[in-house]
């Protein structure tokens, strides 16, 4: 590779500038949102956000901590549902995977269509709407959060690949040893899937932390709510970030709204975002294995 | 007392199947499974001697009654319904909680939750204007009651309530109990502020003339105030049908959506709409293109989401709208203490051509859910906090001392320290109060019975009270008006469109092949059938 | 060589064994299966037949199978709204816009970041690309309402700053389109990058040293060898996204756009707003129910389709 070529001289400097550039444009809301909730919320209203602050000041945080019960209790209850939905998720989605790719179950194909059926076809948002609310009673329970976020025909997918990629030997070595296929999964299986579980779990921890949908569908009469509902709260009604803001003393309408809100999306925001280098490393040989030999 | 037994029947077959979600406040120990038995059979019996005392009460229950507003989280409505509910406990052996539907997209939450009739409510809070009453019995979300139930679980309303039950009746059954006892004026308009109006030389504001001239004198000298500073996702309507009103003898017929039909006020019995016919709706659509223009309101008002009260009430908005009854409880004290010397005003719609319509008895109304495990408890715990003062005053105002106080010239003011826009009860029982129990509040406007003298004189009532319009018929074609409405009227009342007259003519033409002539002369007929039926 | 030839007397009885065995030797796995299949049957097609109600007037009180069956009337409206086409028209070219804007791009960056041989600017650099992806729909949309409101927004501050007017954007249909796909393309380029990346990363390196022996330059490796190593991955992608081509990633629009401002619905509305819409404005749970319906069925329609098709040139990439 030590002979250069032209074209590839060309194809790398316009490499290095597209995707430095690309960068920047997907950097640059972040940094208006963050410089936003650190400034004056005269100086937006009069010179509108800029990517640094132009004004520095922490008021608006001061104040979103004032009286801190409604974001504390989104920050419980989203962490909650996020830490228990993806393992209780990780789990179910490998143990179907693993049993969909074993090419001794007969039944393997039928299963995976059947799985498979359901992005195709729906029932639409009234029928499961009624069928949620009337039937389960999942109205105002967090289960109507939690449980639809389980599994997805997309991650079963992904760890069924990922999963086909282990040879069938060490299944193979199990049944010698008289193991039964739970325990093969359970013990031979599972351990070598750390990209994999890496790679679906930051899926799902994605879905259960930026889930505001199926909150906004169904609940509402709860004192806390998932924290990008929350957030949806707080930048959709003017009523509700007065009451997040309950016990400051700031009158009413002298509230730094524009700033309070980027303030909120921060911190929503940034918990779930300082997760990816963590699993980055996964990530990518997660993705590898799992996207592309489809 | 064969109709009621009929009707009983299928309700303990109801509370049966659902007592698991029911009774989990059953803490006396009763078994689950004999109660929704029991209480029918008690109905039953009860029903020819009137009273509630011989309804068998041995299961406790709880009420959950369904309420519009923001749920307060200051902990006061949690004190004082534990307070109210030792009243239910000792009288009825049961409680009441409060189930709310928030402001936000409280129509499609309000639907939603009547749709899903899952039992999880007993009682509703309705009215025929506001939440849509009829359309909700046609689509089941009521349970049907009659005199005699009514006689037997809440005799008390149903003595006082009288021959109002005619407003709450069709097709043989009474369908919710109206707030008919209650005196209150909900006539809608805009709040300006006197002493603004005032340095623009102006003496009041009766006319959308003066309106706009009030509004660029803030422009022009109030550096930091949008003159009206509203959002146009919580109010999409705006100024025009105010400015409709204002301009017409006509009046809005309640219960056809979407609310595009009026009758001129000699003729109650032939359906018009401004929205179709005439001059006055380009005329509108072209000076709220003006104000626009002239920065009256946002820029981008459409996707604003404030809150105006809150802005006029630091000094940033110029304006707000709401009905009088908010004007003089609510708008005008706060304005008074946050901004001293603002002395809010009223500009209400029709002041100029006195076109004011009284409120409905039916603006507020309570229902019992269809799908409601325990219907006689909830009409029997109605009653009482309907009638019974103590309660009453709990649910209402709260724990006396804490939440409120009565001054030596009996009104109702509020203890030392106590702010209004953080330390309020909001039970929001708006469906059935009473003037016998009120109490003046020390901190309404003191101008309050000036006004309303004012709005009774110039006022009418509204004609068609007993038309509860069945749209079975054009269900179609009122889904496609609807959808037009929604798309056209935010851009028309906020003048964000290019060419108003062209955008009007659009606007009818696409209501035109929505199916406009059809819903029309639907409404046409069945307005002549009740002509006909009234003689 | 032992273990291959087990597995094919495996196999060779598991056709000779009655259904019975079958199931009994398959016991564990098809527990296994359990959680999912009870997962999907409960939250996926129960629901299903619910969809009956868009040929119903539906009663509260009776539910879905007690109120009264009125045929094909709901679906009047949605032919006679006229409003179908346009809803449809928008559907289908914003979602090929996302697919084949999305995958193009994402290609394209990948090959690009192949390319880069400093391993920290393309750390750096993947995880940038990669930050959008970790937002929720909530706060993509309050982002595009503070880049680009009239009052404060980040666009109309540098325009006014350059001395120039701003522009009221709400008010001007004509923009969204376009804001609404960068902001797509913003979001969901970096993840798809990576997915098509890791497929670079797993190409055999011999085969690029042999082209590269051979006197082929970097363009001409990209164009032999890389690019057509992408094709499955790309398929694969193209086809579970033409799955939804009918839905329209409601979050985005709705949070975007929003329900209040009619005025831009010619340009932005999409089946999945209306359907929510027809809820919360009218209530009208049939209408509803019969929009999203015809939507589920023309995207099962089309998914089909697009798969007959695959499967015709090459029955590898057929995803069923």
């Amino acid at each position: 590779m030590k002979h250069q070529d032209s074209s590839m001289v060309v194809i790398k400097t316009i490499s290095y500038i597209f995707i430095g550039l690309f960068a920047i444009f997907c950097l640059i809301p972040f940094l208006m949102m963050v410089s936003g909730s650190f400034s004056s919320e005269e100086v937006i209203i009069t010179k509108g956000l800029w990517i640094l602050p132009r004004q520095f000041s922490t008021e608006a945080y001061k104040l979103a901590f004032a009286s801190p019960k409604l974001l504390l209790g989104s920050y419980a209850l989203t962490i909650t549902l996020t830490v228990c939905g993806t393992s209780l998720g990780l789990f179910l989605i490998s143990m179907t995977g693993y049993a969909l790719q074993r090419r001794d179950f007969f039944l393997r194909n039928k299963i995976s269509f059947f799985i498979y059926f359901t992005t195709l076809f729906s029932g639409g948002l009234a029928p499961t709407y009624l069928w949620m609310s009337k039937y389960l009673h999942l109205k105002d329970n967090y289960l109507a959060v939690f449980l639809p976020l389980l599994m997805s025909p997309w991650l079963i997918f992904l760890m069924k690949n990922f999963i086909k990629s282990i040879p069938f030997e060490i299944t193979e070595s199990g049944k010698i040893d008289g193991a039964g296929d739970f325990r093969i999964f359970v013990s031979l299986i599972l351990p070598t899937l750390k990209p994999a579980l890496a790679t679906v779990g930051l899926f799902l921890a994605l879905s259960y932390w930026n889930e505001w949908y199926n909150a906004m569908l169904y609940l509402s009469n709860k004192s806390y709510y998932p924290l990008q509902y929350f957030l949806y709260r707080i930048i959709n009604m003017a009523n509700y970030l007065k009451q997040s803001t309950a016990g400051a003393q700031v009158t009413v309408g002298n509230l730094p709204s524009n700033t309070l809100k980027m303030a909120t999306a921060v911190l929503a925001t940034g918990p779930i975002v300082f997760l990816y280098p963590f699993v980055q490393k996964y990530f990518i040989s997660g993705m590898t294995i799992g996207a592309v030999k489809g | 007392m064969g109709l009621a037994a009929a009707m009983l029947l299928p309700l303990a077959a109801c509370g049966g199947g659902s007592t698991s979600t029911t009774t989990k406040a059953a803490d006396n120990g009763e078994t689950a499974a004999t109660t929704a038995g029991d209480s029918a059979t008690a109905g039953t019996e009860t029903a020819g001697n009137t009273t509630a005392a011989n309804v068998d009460t041995s299961k406790f229950v709880t009420i959950t009654m369904l309420v519009l507003g923001n749920k307060p989280s200051n902990g006061r409505m949690e004190a004082a319904l534990a307070a109210e509910n030792e009243i239910y406990k000792e009288k009825i052996n049961a409680e009441l909680q409060l189930q709310y539907i928030e402001w936000t997209d409280w129509q499609t939450n309000y639907q939603l939750t009547l749709a899903s009739g899952d039992g999880s409510v007993d009682l509703i809070g309705t009215a025929t204007d506001w939440l849509y009453a009829w359309q909700m019995v046609q689509k089941g979300a009521f349970l049907p009651l009659d005199a005699t139930m009514l006689q037997t679980y809440a005799p008390t309303t149903y003595e006082e309530v009288g021959e109002d039950w005619d407003l709450c009746t069709k097709d043989g059954s009474i369908w919710f109990i109206p707030e008919d006892q209650y005196t209150q004026w909900t006539n809608h308009g805009i709040y300006y502020r006197g002493d603004w109006a005032t340095e623009a030389g102006l003496d009041t504001i009766t006319n959308f003339d003066q309106l706009g001239q009030y509004f660029q004198y803030i422009v022009d000298n109030k550096e930091g105030v949008i003159p009206w500073d509203v959002s146009g996702a919580n109010n999409t309507g705006g100024l025009l049908g105010g400015y409709l009103g204002s301009n017409l003898e006509i009046t809005t017929i309640l219960g056809v959506d979407p609310a595009i039909f009026t009758y001129n006020n000699d003729d109650p019995y032939t359906v018009t709409s401004p929205y179709m016919d005439g001059d006055t709706l380009v005329e509108a659509a072209k000076l709220f293109k003006q104000w626009s223009e002239a920065g009256y309101w946002r820029e981008d008002v459409l996707n604003y989401t404030g809150d105006s009260r809150d802005q006029m009430y630091a000094g940033k908005s110029g304006a707000d709208q709401h009905h009088t009854q908010t004007y003089v409880t609510t708008t005008r004290p706060i304005m008074d203490e946050k901004q001293p010397g603002s002395d809010l005003q009223f500009f209400y719609w029709g002041e100029e051509n006195n076109n004011v319509t009284r409120d409905l008895k039916t603006h507020g109304a309570m229902a019992v859910s269809a799908s409601s495990p325990n219907p006689e408890r909830a009409l029997m715990l109605y009653d009482i906090l309907r009638n019974d003062e103590t309660a009453y005053r709990l649910h209402n105002y709260g724990i006396e001392g804490t939440d409120y106080i009565v001054t030596d010239d009996n009104k109702l003011d509020h203890p030392e320290g106590y702010d209004a826009s953080t330390d309020a009860l909001d039970t929001n029982f708006w469906y059935g109060r009473m003037d016998a129990y009120e109490l003046d509040q020390a901190s309404w406007y003191e101008g309050r019975s000036e006004l309303f003298e004012e709005l009774d004189s110039k006022a009418h009532d509204y004609a068609l009270t007993k038309f509860a319009f069945d749209p079975t018929n054009v269900q179609t074609e009122i889904a496609a008006l609807t959808e037009v409405y929604n798309q056209y009227i935010p851009s028309l009342a906020y003048g964000k469109v290019d060419d108003p007259e062209a955008s009007v003519t659009e606007f009818r033409n696409a209501l035109k092949s929505a199916g406009y002539e059809t819903v029309l002369a639907e409404v046409q007929k069945q307005l002549d059938e009740l002509k006909a039926s009234e003689g | 060589m032992m273990t291959k030839t087990k597995t094919e007397t495996l196999q060779l009885n598991v056709h000779k064994v009655t259904l019975r065995t079958k199931l009994s030797r398959n016991r564990t796995l098809i527990l296994m299966c359990l959680p999912a299949i009870v997962f999907f049957i409960i939250f996926n097609y129960i629901p299903m037949p619910g969809a009956y109600i868009a040929f119903t007037d539906f009663n509260y009180n009776k539910g879905i199978f007690g109120s009264r069956f009125v045929g094909f009337k709901n679906f009047e409206f949605l032919f006679n709204s006229g409003k179908l086409w346009q809803l449809t028209r928008n559907t289908i070219l914003y979602n090929l816009a996302f697919i084949f804007l999305g995958n193009a791009l994402q290609i394209i960056i990948a090959l690009m970041l192949n390319s880069i041989l400093s391993k920290s600017f393309r750390k750096v650099s993947q995880t940038l690309l990669f930050l959008p992806y970790f937002i929720s729909a909530v706060l993509v949309g309050f982002m595009v309402y503070a880049l680009f409101n009239y009052d404060y927004g980040f666009i109309n501050g540098l325009l006014k700053n350059m001395g120039k007017e701003p522009i009221s954007f709400y008010s001007k249909p004509g923009v969204w389109p376009v804001i609404i796909i960068v902001a797509n393309l913003w979001q969901s380029t970096g993840y798809g990058s990576i997915v098509y990346f890791a497929a670079l990363c797993g190409i055999d390196q011999s085969l690029i040293e042999a082209a590269r022996i051979d006197g082929a330059n970097g363009a001409q490796v990209i164009r032999y060898i890389l690019l057509p190593s992408l094709k499955s991955t790309a398929i694969i992608l193209i086809l579970f996204s033409l799955g939804g081509i009918m839905k329209g990633n409601f979050g985005l629009f709705y949070n975007i756009v929003g329900t209040a401002n009619a005025n831009l619905q010619p340009m932005t509305d999409i089946i999945e707003l209306y359907v929510y819409r027809t809820l919360i404005n009218q209530f009208n749970f049939p209408y509803s129910t019969a929009a999203g319906l015809y939507q589920s069925i023309f995207g099962f329609i089309i998914v089909n389709i697009a798969n007959a098709v695959v499967r015709k040139i090459d029955p590898e990439y057929a995803l069923f």
